[in-house]
């Protein structure tokens, strides 16, 4: 697991004014907390940031001045359009402690049944482990060539490390194979015919009768 | 075309309203891998809708799978050609979605990136709002 190293500097105010001019000036404010201390208010290079989130980062390493230590990214919040981060959530905690975190699942190969003209769908994106710190596993790879139509890959299928914990039931499905869809046109043709039959919605506490009298008048 | 409409309503006229602020729900690829996401407030009716959903699947040919991660619920109401002013507000003529910046209109998955790229660049020339192609971002 790599570590990122982010340039940060303490700051004594929050608020929504001071945040603001923070993110003009390419900083993103955060705040870090745990381990039954007061929370301290920092800011993070807004550059280093987005580096370290795209590179789906857990730890970093935070310099501020000569100082340099280590946190878990607890949350991070971005803008309306997922873009920016605006605002960064940082963990104390110690090297040899078990944490919880969610981990990306790769799915590798292409399967049996998509050859068939089944699709693939990835229905469990991220898997939520648990282990130590320094041990987050970066994402976990699965092959899945070996996946037909209508077969399911199961949280219980996947190898990790003996030290790292699944914390999703094991019958949960991450990656399912659906048939083609086998409508044919024909069929199409007669729910669009339906649809369109059923030009208004019902209204909701109104009977026939007085919809019908509802829509008198020129 | 599929009328693309609720199937109940408690009221079957609407006021016209306005569309304010951001999108603070809604905004992420939830679904798929990739998504289309909307960068300006505005109407997106059941027709632009459906356009949008017919030009992804016909180009990806029945493969992945398409989210619309949006519905038509508001009913936009017209008056008949020809009609003098007044006599109350007009029949319903159309249904239409409300969409703020950052909405994700469209979702894709089980698809490569390039495939579901130009299928979604198909259905942002359907799109009466600037959109951007997006990629599910892993959370921490």
């Amino acid at each position: 697991m790599e570590i990122a190293t982010i340039k940060g500097e303490t700051r004594k105010t929050g608020g929504k004014h001071t945040n603001k001019r923070l993110r003009h000036r390419g900083q993103v404010p955060a705040v870090i907390y745990g381990h039954g201390q007061e929370p301290e208010l920092v800011s993070l290079s807004l550059h280093d940031t987005v580096l370290a989130i795209e590179h789906t980062a857990h730890v970093i390493s935070l310099k501020i001045e000569s100082q340099e230590r280590q946190y878990l990214i607890k949350d991070v919040q971005f803008d309306h359009l997922q873009k920016d981060p605006i605002h960064v959530d940082l963990m104390r905690v110690d090297p040899n402690e078990r944490v919880q975190v969610k981990v990306p699942i790769e799915l590798r190969g292409t399967p049996i049944g998509q050859a068939h003209g089944g699709n693939l769908v990835h229905v469990i994106t991220e898997l939520d482990v648990e282990c130590l710190l320094l041990q987050i596993p970066d994402d976990i790879r699965i092959r899945i060539d070996h996946l037909g139509l209508n077969d399911a890959l199961h949280v219980k299928e996947i190898e990790l490390p003996s030290n790292v914990n699944i914390l999703h039931e094991p019958d949960d499905i991450v990656a399912v194979i659906h048939p083609p869809r086998g409508a044919t046109a024909a069929e199409i043709e007669a729910i669009h015919e339906a649809a369109e039959a059923a030009a208004e919605p019902e209204v909701i506490g109104k009977g026939p009768k007085e919809d019908a009298e509802g829509e008198g008048g020129e | 075309m599929a009328a693309n409409m609720p199937k109940r309503v408690k009221y079957r006229k609407s006021q016209k309203g306005r569309i304010r602020g951001n999108a603070g729900r809604g905004n992420t690829v939830a679904f798929g891998d990739f998504g289309l996401q909307s960068l300006e407030p505005g109407r997106v009716n059941a027709r632009h809708i459906e356009a949008g959903r017919v030009a992804a699947t016909h180009y990806m040919q029945r493969e992945g799978r398409i989210y619309v991660r949006i519905f038509p619920h508001k009913p936009i109401s017209s008056k008949p050609l020809e009609t003098r002013m007044g006599k109350g507000k007009g029949e319903t003529d159309h249904w239409t979605a409300l969409v703020k910046p950052g909405t994700m209109l469209y979702e894709i998955g089980g698809v490569e990136e390039n495939v579901a790229k130009t299928a979604l660049l198909r259905v942002a020339h359907k799109m009466p709002v600037k959109t951007r192609f997006v990629v599910r971002r892993h959370s921490v």
